[in-house]
C-alpha cells in the first residue's frame, strides 16, 4: 500500500514491477550460491529406500558428515539429472547396467572397494560383479537386488502360473497389475519371447515381444506409477495377479490383504542390483568413503531390511537376522542367495531405447 | 494530448511479462522445437535433423486414437466441470453474504493445499472394491458383495478429473459473475423477460470471457493430464499424456517433444478458431 | 453487491434453496476424499487405505521428527509465494495492455501468453534445465524452480485479470477524469478496487498451482526438495500414513489462517466500534 501512497502514475507502478523482476533475476546467481556454505554435507541422489532419517543423523552425529538425499524416481531421470548439474551431487544410486554407463559417460569415478572395511560385510559374490569392475577398482558401493516374480491370490487363481505366457489367459481379463515401466515391461516381455538379450532386443525380436504385449493388455488392470499401487490392488482384491518385487507378499498382507503366493516364471525375469555411485564432479569426493563406510554397516543394512522387505548385499547384516529371530523371512526373500541376483536378467539401459518406448506405447495405448 | 501519454503507459504493462517470457519461456519453447526435429541416441540428444518424430506420430493409429479419446475425455470433463460450477459460483454471488464469500471460496480450494497425489489416491480409497462406497452399500445390506464400480475406467477419470478442475472454473466464474450488474439483469425482468430469457440475452454475453477463461483453465490442462488416468483409469483409461510420459521416462526427449508440440497445436487451432468468445460485445462501445 | 432479498416470490424461495443444496453437494463432493484422507492418517494400518486396524498419533511423531519434511515444508513455502508475488504482479500487469491497447493481434498475444499452460510441465522444466546450466551456467536452486514455476501460473493470472477488465466500463474511469482524478487516482479508487477480486483469485490460483506443483520443480530445484517431490517419491515404496499426517497437517494450519483471516477484521471492527462508542459517549 505505501507504494500507492506515495502518489506515483500506473506507469511508473507498472516500471517499477518490471524492475524488481529485472532484480530478481540478476540477483538470482547470488542465491544460488548462498546455500552451499556447509562444508560436510552430501548430496545424495538416490530412491528413498536406500536410507533411513535415524540412520543419516545417526552418522552425522558420530562423522560429522550430514547426507541430504534428493529423491528420483527412474534411472533416465537420474542419469539426465547428474549429467546436467554435475557438481552439485556427491553420491548417487543407479541400477545394475545404469553403473557402467555413468562411468564409461565420465559422469561417476570408481574406487577401490577394498580399501573400505565395511566391504568385508558384503557377500562375497558382491564384490566381484564382472559388470561393476574397472580394473581393479569398483564402480559402485552395492547395496540391494530384487528379483521381478509373478504374485497371485490363489482364492481366484487356481493353478500356479509359472511362465509369462500363463498370463494371457483370457480368464484373468483385467486382473493383472504391474508398474509403468515401458523398458523393463519389454524386457519381460523380451524373455516371454524368448529374445537373447531382453534389453538389446533385435527389431523383430522387439516386434514379437510388441505382440506378446498386445495380447496381454486386455489383461491388465492397471500399469501402476507406483509399486504401492500394485500392493493395494492384490489387496483390495481389484487385482488377482501382481507382476513386481520380492516382499510384495508381506506388504500386501501388512495393507491387509489375502495371503498372496509367489510364481518364478520358468522362462526366466528381470530384476535389479542397486548401487552408490561417487559422481566424478564431486566435490566431497574425499569424504565419499568414510560416509559410506559408516552409513552401510550391518545394523543399519539388517534395519533396511527389516521396513523395505528386500534382499540386500550386506551378510554380516543377514547374520544378525538370523540371530534376532528374522531368519525365516529373510530366508523367504532370498536374502542369503544373492548367486541368484545373476540368474536374472539384470536392469540397464536399452540398446535401442527409442523402439522400446515406440513398441510398449503401440501396444499399450488406446 | 491526455491520451498520448495513456498511450505509452499502455504497453508497459507488457515490459516485466516480457522479461519473464523472452527469456524463461520463448528460449526454452525453441529448445523444445529444435528437439522435435532432433534425435536421442543412447540417451542423449544428437543434434541431426529429421521430421521422423512427427511421421512416427500420425504413422501409427494408437496415437491418434488415443489422442481422439483424450479430447473426448476432455470436452466431456470440461462441460461437467462448468456444469458444476457455474451454479454454484452463482450461488456464491446471488446468496451469500459478502463478507462470506471469500472464505467460501476459499474452502474451495483448500482441499487443494494437500497433495495432488493424496487426494487422487483418497479416490482410490472412495470407489474401490474395499472403498468407502462399498462398505457403506455392504453394512446397509444393498448389496452383499462388492460392486465393481467404474473404477479404472474411463468414468472413474472423468470423475477424478471434475474434481480436480473444479476449484478453477468456480474462481474464475466467481470472478467474472461477481463483477456483473445485477440492475440490468432485474430491470430486463421488471421489463418482463422471463428469468431464462434475461440470463440468455443479458447475464450470458457479458460473463463470456468468464466462461471461455474457465474453459480453456479446465480444458487445456486436462489434455496433458497424466497421473490421474493412470492412478484411476487403469488400462482402459489412458490417456495421450501416459504416452507422452512414457517417451519422457525412456529419455526419449525428441519424441516426446514432437508429441507435446502436436497436442499445443490443436490447442492454438482451437483457440483461434474460438477467439471470437473471448472478445465481448462491448456494452458501452458507442461512447468510445 | 445486490442481493435479491427483494424477490420474495415462492419459486425465488424454491430456486434459492435449490442453489443452496447444491452448494453443499458441491462441498461434500470436494471434502470427501480430504476428509478419508484425514481419517488415514490416523489409522494404524501402514498402507493408508481400509480397514481401520486401531486408532494412532504415531505417524504425527515421525512427521515432527522428520528434519527431511522440515526442511521440504520451509523450501515450498517459500517458493510458493515468491511464485505468487511474481505471477501476481506480472499477470496483473500485462492484463492491462492485453484488454486496453491498440496492439495489433492482440488475441494472437493472447493465445501466445496461453502457451506455457499447453506445453506439458515435464517439457518446460527439461528445457529450462538445459536453458539453465548449458546457456546461463546457473547452479540450481529453489530460485530456478521459481522462475520455472512462475513462467506456467503467470498466464492464469493474467487470463483471469483480462476477464474481469473486459467489459469493465470505461465510462467509470473517464467519469473520474472528468471529476479530476490523475491516472494514479483511478487506478487506486475506480480500476483496482473493481478488478480486486480477479486479482485475489489468480493469486489464490497461483499459491494452489506452486504448492502442489511437482514435475517442473523436479527438473529444477537441484539438491533440494518440495513437498510434493517428497510425497511423491515416498509413496513410491509403499505409501505410509505419515504422508497423510503431512497432509493432515497443512490442512489444519490452513484452516487456522483462513480462520484467523476470517475472524479478525471482523473483530478489530468490533473492538473499533467499541471504542468509538465510548469515546462517543465521553465527548
Amino acid at each position: 500500500m505505501s507504494v500507492y501512497e506515495r502518489g506515483i502514475t500506473r506507469g511508473d507502478l507498472l516500471k517499477a514491477g518490471g524492475a524488481g523482476a529485472l532484480g530478481l533475476v540478476a540477483a538470482r546467481p547470488a542465491f544460488a550460491g548462498l546455500a552451499r556454505a556447509e562444508s560436510t554435507t552430501l548430496n545424495w541422489l538416490t530412491w528413498s529406500d536406500h536410507y533411513a532419517n535415524d540412520q543419516l543423523k545417526a552418522v552425522a552425529k558420530s562423522i560429522g558428515i550430514q547426507g541430504r538425499p534428493t529423491l528420483f524416481s527412474d534411472n533416465a531421470d537420474a542419469y539426465l539429472k547428474i549429467k546436467r548439474t554435475g557438481s552439485q551431487f556427491d553420491i548417487v544410486s543407479g541400477d545394475a547396467l545404469w553403473v557402467p554407463k555413468y562411468h564409461k559417460d565420465g559422469l561417476t569415478e570408481s574406487f577401490d572397494l577394498s580399501a573400505l572395511p565395511v566391504s568385508k560385510q558384503l557377500f562375497s559374490i558382491a564384490r566381484s560383479f564382472p559388470f561393476w569392475q574397472d580394473g581393479s577398482h569398483y564402480m559402485g558401493y552395492p547395496f540391494s537386488w530384487s528379483t521381478v516374480q509373478i504374485y497371485y491370490n490363489p482364492k481366484y487363481v487356481t493353478t500356479k502360473p509359472d511362465s509369462w505366457h500363463a498370463l494371457l489367459d483370457k480368464k484373468y481379463q483385467g486382473k493383472i497389475s504391474l508398474e509403468n515401466i515401458p523398458t523393463d515391461v519389454m524386457a519381460i516381455a523380451a524373455r516371454a519371447t524368448g529374445a537373447k538379450k531382453p534389453y538389446s532386443m533385435t527389431t523383430a525380436e522387439i516386434s514379437k515381444a510388441k505382440d506378446f504385449l498386445k495380447a496381454f493388455k486386455p489383461n491388465v488392470l492397471k500399469l501402476a506409477s507406483q509399486n504401492n499401487e500394485v500392493v493395494r490392488a492384490l489387496a483390495d482384491g481389484s487385482a488377482w495377479i501382481g507382476i513386481t518385487n520380492l516382499g510384495t507378499d508381506d506388504r500386501v498382507k501388512d495393507a491387509g490383504g489375502p495371503v498372496i503366493k509367489t510364481a518364478y516364471p520358468k522362462e526366466g525375469t528381470i530384476g535389479f542390483i542397486d548401487s552408490e555411485q561417487m559422481v566424478k564432479a564431486s566435490k566431497n569426493k574425499a569424504v565419499f568413503e568414510k560416509f559410506i563406510n559408516t552409513t552401510e554397516q550391518a545394523p543399519w543394512i539388517a534395519q533396511n531390511f527389516l521396513t523395505n522387505g528386500r534382499p540386500l548385499f550386506n551378510e554380516k547384516a543377514w547374520k544378525m537376522l538370523v540371530n534376532q529371530g528374522h531368519g525365516d523371512r529373510a530366508k523367504r526373500l532370498l536374502y542369503n542367495q544373492p548367486q541368484k541376483a545373476l540368474k536374472m536378467t539384470i536392469k540397464g539401459p536399452a540398446g535401442n531405447e527409442q523402439a522400446y518406448v515406440d513398441a510398449f506405447n503401440e501396444a499399450l495405448g488406446a | 494530448m491526455g491520451a498520448r501519454r495513456f498511450a505509452v503507459g499502455e504497453y508497459l504493462g507488457f515490459a516485466p511479462a516480457l522479461i519473464l517470457y523472452g527469456a524463461f519461456f520463448a528460449v526454452p519453447l525453441s529448445i523444445v522445437v529444435a528437439y522435435s526435429f532432433w534425435k536421442v541416441r543412447d540417451y542423449n540428444v544428437v543434434h541431426e535433423w529429421t521430421i521422423d518424430n512427427y511421421r512416427y506420430f500420425f504413422s501409427v493409429p494408437t496415437y491418434v486414437r488415443t489422442m481422439w479419446a483424450t479430447v473426448w475425455v476432455a470436452v466431456l470433463s470440461t462441460a461437467l466441470t462448468i456444469a458444476v460450477a457455474f451454479p454454484f459460483a452463482y450461488w456464491l454471488v446471488r446468496h451469500v453474504p459478502r463478507r462470506l464469500q471469500r472464505t467460501l471460496l476459499v474452502l474451495v480450494i483448500l482441499p487443494f493445499w494437500t497433495s495432488y497425489l493424496l487426494r487422487v489416491y483418497s479416490w482410490l480409497n472412495i470407489l474401490g472394491p474395499s472403498g468407502a462406497i462399498n462398505r457403506f452399500l455392504q453394512w446397509t445390506h444393498v448389496t452383499s458383495s462388492p460392486v465393481s464400480f467404474f473404477l479404472y475406467d474411463r468414468p472413474a477419470v472423468v470423475l477424478v478429473l471434475v474434481y480436480l478442475y473444479f476449484p478453477f472454473a468456480a474462481l474464475t466464474l466467481y470472478a467474472s459473475l461477481e463483477r456483473f450488474d445485477w440492475d440490468q439483469f432485474k430491470a430486463a425482468m421488471d421489463l418482463g423477460a422471463r428469468p431464462a430469457t434475461a440470463m440468455r440475452k443479458i447475464l450470458l454475453p457479458q460473463i463470456r470471457p468468464g466462461i471461455t477463461t474457465a474453459v480453456i483453465f479446465v480444458f487445456i490442462p486436462i489434455l496433458g493430464e497424466y497421473l490421474a488416468p493412470q492412478l484411476v483409469g487403469g488400462t482402459r483409461g489412458i490417456m495421450i499424456g501416459n504416452l507422452i510420459v512414457n517417451f519422457f521416462s525412456g529419455a526419449e526427449y525428441t519424441r516426446g517433444a514432437a508429441a507435446s508440440l502436436l497436442i499445443a497445436a490443436l490447442i492454438v487451432v482451437l483457440l483461434v478458431v474460438f477467439r471470437r468468445s473471448l472478445e465481448i460485445k462491448d456494452p458501452y462501445a458507442s461512447g468510445r | 453487491m445486490p442481493r435479491d432479498a427483494e424477490v420474495v416470490s415462492p419459486r425465488a424461495g424454491l430456486m434459492r434453496g435449490l442453489l443452496g443444496g447444491w452448494a453443499v453437494l458441491v462441498y461434500v463432493f470436494l471434502f470427501a476424499p480430504v476428509v478419508l484422507l484425514v481419517a488415514f492418517s490416523f489409522n494404524a494400518n501402514r498402507y493408508g487405505t481400509f480397514p481401520f486396524t486401531g486408532w494412532t498419533t504415531k505417524w504425527y511423531g515421525q512427521v515432527f521428527g522428520d528434519y527431511q519434511i522440515r526442511d521440504a515444508l520451509t523450501t515450498t513455502l517459500k517458493v510458493s509465494a515468491e511464485v505468487t508475488l511474481i505471477s501476481t504482479v506480472v499477470g496483473t500487469a500485462a492484463a492491462f495492455p492485453l484488454v486496453r491497447s491498440r496492439l495489433p493481434f492482440r488475441s494472437g498475444i493472447r493465445i501466445g501468453m496461453t502457451l506455457p499452460i499447453m506445453i506439458p510441465g515435464l517439457l518446460i522444466g527439461i528445457s529450462l534445465l538445459v536453458l539453465f546450466t548449458s546457456v546461463f551456467h546457473w547452479q540450481l536452486s529453489p530460485q530456478t524452480a521459481v522462475i520455472g514455476q512462475s513462467v506456467y501460473t503467470t498466464p492464469f493470472v493474467m487470463l483471469l485479470v483480462a476477464a474481469r477488465l473486459q467489459g469493465f466500463d470505461p465510462a467509470l474511469e473517464r467519469a473520474a477524469s472528468d471529476l479530476g482524478a490523475n491516472t494514479f487516482r483511478r487506478l487506486r479508487h475506480v480500476v483496482l478496487p473493481l478488478i480486486m477480486p480477479a486479482v485475489f483469485a489468480g493469486a489464490l490460483f497461483a499459491f494452489t498451482l506452486s504448492l502442489d506443483e511437482f514435475i517442473i520443480t523436479l527438473f529444477l530445484i537441484g539438491a533440494q526438495n518440495t513437498l510434493p517431490i517428497y510425497i511423491y517419491t515416498q509413496v513410491k515404496f509403499g505409501i505410509t500414513p505419515e504422508v497423510n499426517a503431512l497432509a493432515s497437517l497443512l490442512l489444519g494450519a490452513s484452516i487456522l489462517l483462513i480462520g484467523i483471516a476470517f475472524v479478525l477484521p471482523t473483530a478489530i471492527r468490533r473492538a473499533r466500534r467499541l471504542r468509538h462508542g465510548a469515546a462517543g459517549a465521553r465527548s
